[in-house]
């Protein structure tokens, strides 16, 4: 269908396609596919979520103009549809991130670098979550055990490192596809001795590949996930 | 056998459905819980020993040591089972709130022991107040939407006077059927109130 359009509208196929791909709406797609499939919490994209939001309000404000208006209802039901659409992808950005930081919550809040990953109201909702969570889990279990039994982050006073904190699996498999031609990445899993091998990746190709090794990758938005 | 009251607590979890709730098992903690304190008494007993011996705590590798090795042990294999119950426990009431919404029902509140109500209350607040800053309430539109519009009758006595996103007020009354936006009728769906007609 892409071609068809842009034919009619004589721009050059691949012009038309990367300005349909950097399109907001594009954008949220692909930021809400990449957290979806992601094991742990990628950078809150702060600047386009603000652009969604007012895009939002505005075709809000666009859909009751029309219905005040009278426009014919199978045109503002359409409206609605596509206005509907976006609202899911918006919520579903943010649940996602919200149930991550639910489930991780001790391990983000104590890495600077996954913390500086969540938005301000998200930080407010981890603190909080931590200090409930903490708390509960001091009421329930910790505040009955002797004394050097009692932190949540360490199973006893001896402990070096916290080891009772749940983290995300990094090395779980994950489906993606890079956009341009890449090469050196450093595969992170299998035997020892293929480590030293480099693995390339050609564009538009599926890969099933261990998170960890394209993990830097995601995150400057070469590879996508799917 | 040291442990083992532990492990049939952490079973009894892991046998349990998936995102269900069984009802706490007070009994079995305070018993694992008390097996803890009984450990930690052995282990400081082991010690004193030791220590009126005038043997070095650290570097010793007598029987008392070893001794107080497995009471050491033990202790923290109990205490991360009885955290593995509570916060596994814990998830699953988050995963509630997502579920079923804010408001705990009496049959699902039973199974919860009181911290566990206290902290479904809190973690709730928690959650509203984000979604109250972001103007966004997160727990609708749990599915891709498919129409704007459905279809859906009446399960229960919801009442007359309910205000809906469009300001217009509307008379769920039982077995009533009604064509509703569907963020209007996903929270009533959710709590059991309504359901989805197809086809």
């Amino acid at each position: 269908m892409a071609s068809s359009d842009a034919e009619g509208l004589s721009i050059p196929i691949d012009d038309y396609e990367t300005l349909l791909s950097t399109t907001d709406v594009e954008l949220l797609k692909r930021a809400w596919r990449n957290e979806k499939a992601a094991p742990d919490i990628l950078r809150f994209e702060t600047d386009l979520i603000g652009r969604i939001r007012e895009q939002i309000q505005l075709m809000e404000e666009t859909a009751e103009e029309k219905s005040a208006a009278g426009v014919d209802p199978l045109s503002l039901s359409l409206y609605q549809m596509d206005l509907d659409r976006a609202q899911f992808l918006l919520r579903s950005y943010l649940r996602i991130r919200i149930q991550k930081i639910e489930k991780f919550v001790f391990h983000i809040a104590k890495t600077e670098e996954l913390w500086n990953k969540l938005s301000r109201e998200e930080k407010n909702f981890a603190r909080r979550c931590t200090e409930d969570l903490k708390q509960h889990l001091e009421d329930s279990v910790l505040s009955k055990l002797p004394e050097n039994y009692q932190s949540f982050q360490k199973q006893s006073v001896i402990s070096e490192e916290d080891d009772m904190i749940p983290e995300a699996q990094l090395d779980t498999f994950v489906v993606c596809r890079s956009k341009e031609y890449l090469t050196g990445i450093q595969l992170e899993d299998g035997p020892v001795d293929d480590r030293s091998m480099l693995f390339e990746m050609e564009p538009g190709v599926l890969y099933f590949i261990c998170y960890k090794s394209i993990k830097a990758l995601v995150e400057s938005g070469k590879i996508d996930l799917l | 056998m040291y442990g083992r009251k532990a492990c049939q607590l952490v079973k009894e979890l892991a046998s349990g459905e998936k995102g269900q709730l069984t009802p706490f098992n007070s009994d079995l903690f305070e018993q694992v819980v008390a097996e803890c304190t009984q450990h930690h008494l052995e282990l400081q007993a082991l010690i004193r020993k030791m220590q009126e011996e005038g043997l070095d705590v650290q570097t010793t590798r007598n029987a008392e040591h070893h001794g107080a090795l497995i009471h050491h042990l033990s202790l923290v294999r109990n205490k991360r089972c009885l955290m593995a119950y509570v916060y596994n426990r814990a998830e699953t009431i988050q995963s509630l709130l997502w579920k079923i919404g804010h408001v705990l029902p009496q049959e699902i509140e039973e199974k919860l022991c009181h911290p566990e109500v206290e902290y479904f209350k809190k973690h709730s607040a928690a959650l509203k107040s984000y979604m109250s800053k972001m103007q966004l309430d997160l727990t609708v539109d749990m599915v891709p939407p498919k129409d704007p519009y459905i279809q859906v009758r009446v399960l229960d006595d919801i009442g007359d006077g309910i205000v809906l996103s469009d300001d217009k007020t509307a008379n769920f009354a039982r077995h009533s059927m009604h064509f509703l936006k569907r963020t209007d009728a996903e929270q009533f769906i959710s709590r059991g109130l309504m359901e989805e007609l197809t086809g």
